[in-house]
């Protein structure tokens, strides 16, 4: 039996945390009782316009350069019968620069096309779609539809290249069963070249050949389930493709990423080489950590085997500007790496010191030339508003994949606000 | 649902009534779980109001797409974000630890740690539609008096749960039921080693589909107190949840109403 005393002594220490718990507990009912919210509907648009003001610096010295940015964004997503489903998703960027009489319009319409659900498992959609594979953060060598997509690039944050990018023109249809899925689309050509019109469809762009895509993933057990992919089309081989994600421990997540099949490097491609194909493999793979402060932090390894290697790097740096030119261009367009190994460093923290302040920092890291691109972002939101303040720097030698940028460093404040 | 507090009521009359001793703290757990958690596959609406320092810090509204697995007896969800603007539309699945989230605008499906979910607030719905009863051991420690969500002084069972597998969200949780009816009144939440993670009050019973239960839970943060969340539930209905909504090649399709 307790002493009398040890249990007087437990009582008084209990007590005052014991009145202190009754008290935050009456104030928050207190709170409650006020509350008078009603649940929210949500419509068949989702419209939001942004406005932004940048300003930049140029490698070495010189005067900042400023520009200002207007866009309207607009999704549609609507059941209009039974089965039938429609999807729009368009983006204009209006641009002002300094040095540019009058304001640059570009035009991106995202998607649009029409689903017909004939079964629960069975679906097929026709028109622009906006086709994205892959579980990586930083480059996704399975997102086969990447190419050529970007038209308006607003911001290096990969989700926002993600966002405003062109679909393509498809038909397409899927199977679904419990804990999988089988797809099959054809892409066909649809024009010969980009367009540079401002309200261009630009299927120049997006169809300039045909494609197809196969992708299969069934459930191997409780938390796994694969993704296998194949794509192909006019010009070039099937490529494999695999996407796998696992949960290594509760606070973290691992995923793989890897296509690989026959192809001609990008440099023979690019610079009308002779013809090197041969099997290479593309690979992007990391861990997400998130922490007990709310902080998700990112990690990953990227691979191009279709990228020059240090050696062919560095000479093409040293030679002909033009043909250093042309070779970024075309894999830059392609959304792929210019060189074989990189290194992509994410961390996002949700609510960070205040509710509702999101900061997300990225880096970008070349190995063969150690340089550098460093993004960050901080964000505040209400409920309809958005205020956000974004940095980036590019550091690296001359000719380096980011200190040939342009621009060493730049700002941008944008505001937006849904509609 | 019927059947299971059937069951429970049955447990408890034959634990009671035979032996005159305390009831079976298993059962009464069970028949609480069966009041605030719809037995057959439903819909909900959750309106939630996130108060900081006695200030509206945010709003959401989200639509709960539920069902049991037969095996676990455990939940599995799709949760659409309804408001905010930024946030409409987007998908959040979970089955088991498989946890994805989905942007429409992007197309990006995105897996989820639970550490990651377990920040959000998406985890207040763990306090709401979870079988307690299937997860932890309960332990009946006292028979109280307790102030229940209203100010109002309830006798109450005190049940004591301790988790029977390690990848539930909390370590052990203390709970209050009513003695009348096994309705929960309050409940505490706590990590393995005895941090309180939540106070959450459930309050506001009305009769939806088919029961009393409770249309507001009040979650109360265990570190920060002056962090409230107001958790408002309408719009119940049953819902057909296909199995083969539950995966993430699904969340793409996803288009309910």
């Amino acid at each position: 039996m307790r002493s009398p005393v040890l249990v007087l002594l437990l009582v008084l220490a209990t007590a005052p945390a014991r009145a202190a718990d009754a008290d935050a507990d009456a104030a928050a009912l207190s709170l409650a009782d006020q509350t008078t919210s009603t649940a929210e509907q949500s419509g068949d648009w989702r419209v939001y316009l942004e406005t932004a003001a940048r300003e930049a610096r140029r490698q070495g010295a010189g005067l900042a350069l400023h520009g200002a940015r207007l866009s309207l964004d607009a999704r549609f997503d609507k059941t209009f019968a039974p089965g039938w489903r429609a999807v729009f998703a368009d983006r204009l960027d209006m641009n002002r620069m300094d040095g540019a009489s009058g304001n640059r319009e570009i035009n991106t319409l995202k998607e649009a096309y029409v689903s017909w659900q004939a079964r629960p498992d069975r679906i097929a959609d026709l028109g622009r779609i906006n086709v994205r594979n892959g579980v990586a953060f930083g480059y996704n060598p399975t997102d086969y539809f990447r190419a050529g997509a970007l038209r308006s690039v607003v911001s290096l944050d990969p989700a926002s290249l993600r966002e405003n990018r062109l679909g393509s023109g498809m038909l397409r249809g899927q199977t679904l069963w419990e804990g999988g899925s089988l797809t099959a689309l054809y892409s066909p050509k649809l024009a010969d070249q980009p367009s540079d019109n401002a309200y261009s469809a630009d299927f120049g762009a997006s169809n300039p050949r045909a494609r197809w895509l196969l992708a299969y993933s069934d459930k191997l057990s409780a938390g796994l389930s694969p993704q296998w992919l194949l794509s192909g089309g006019a010009g070039q081989s099937p490529q494999l493709g695999l996407n796998v994600t696992a949960l290594p421990n509760d606070a973290t997540v691992a995923y793989f990423e890897w296509s690989g099949g026959r192809s001609a490097s990008l440099a023979a491609q690019a610079l009308m080489r002779p013809d090197d194909a041969a099997f290479r493999s593309r690979l992007s793979s990391g861990l997400t950590y998130t922490t007990t402060g709310n902080v998700s932090l990112s990690a990953e390894y990227e691979y191009n085997g279709a990228a020059l290697d240090d050696a062919g790097w560095n000479a093409l740096r040293r030679g002909s500007p033009l043909a250093y030119g042309v070779y970024r261009g075309f894999a830059g367009n392609l959304q792929d790496p210019a060189t074989r190994h990189s290194v992509f460093l994410h961390a996002s923290w949700q609510d960070a010191l205040i509710k509702q302040l999101d900061l997300t920092a990225m880096v970008r890291y070349t190995v063969a030339d150690h340089s550098r691109l460093q993004w960050l972002e901080a964000r505040y939101h209400w409920s309809r508003v958005d205020v956000a303040l974004q940095t980036q720097l590019n550091t690296g030698p001359p000719g380096s994949t980011y200190g040939a940028a342009s621009e060493r460093r730049s700002w941008q404040a944008l505001l937006r606000y849904y509609f | 649902m019927k059947f299971v507090q059937l069951m429970a009521a049955a447990v408890l009359f034959a634990s009671t009534g035979a032996a005159g001793a305390a009831p079976s703290a298993q059962a009464i757990l069970a028949e609480s779980d069966a009041i605030r958690n719809p037995g057959k596959p439903f819909a909900l609406t959750v309106s939630l109001v996130e108060y900081r320092n006695a200030k509206q810090a945010g709003s959401n509204t989200l639509r709960v797409y539920s069902k049991a697995d037969t095996e676990s007896g455990q939940f599995r969800s799709l949760i659409r974000f309804v408001a905010p603007a930024r946030d409409a539309n987007k998908l959040m699945l979970k089955n088991g630890n498989d946890l994805w989230f989905f942007d429409p605008s992007s197309k990006a499906s995105i897996r989820l740690s639970p550490q990651q979910r377990l920040l959000g607030q998406a985890a207040n719905g763990d306090v709401v539609t979870v079988n307690l009863a299937k997860d932890y051991r309960a332990q009946l420690v006292a028979e109280e008096n307790v102030a229940d969500g209203d100010r109002q002084t309830r006798r109450s069972y005190k049940l004591a749960l301790a988790a029977v597998s390690a990848e539930v969200t909390y370590h052990h949780i203390e709970m209050w039921l009513d003695a009348g009816n096994s309705r929960p009144i309050k409940s505490r939440f706590f990590t393995e080693s005895g941090q309180l993670l939540k106070t959450a009050y459930y309050r506001r019973y009305q009769a939806q589909l088919g029961v009393e239960r409770p249309t507001e839970t009040v979650i109360i943060d265990g570190l920060d107190p002056n962090w409230v969340t107001v958790m408002r539930f309408d719009e119940y209905a049953w819902r057909d949840v296909p199995d083969l909504w539950l995966q993430r090649d699904y969340l793409p399709r996803f288009k309910p109403e």
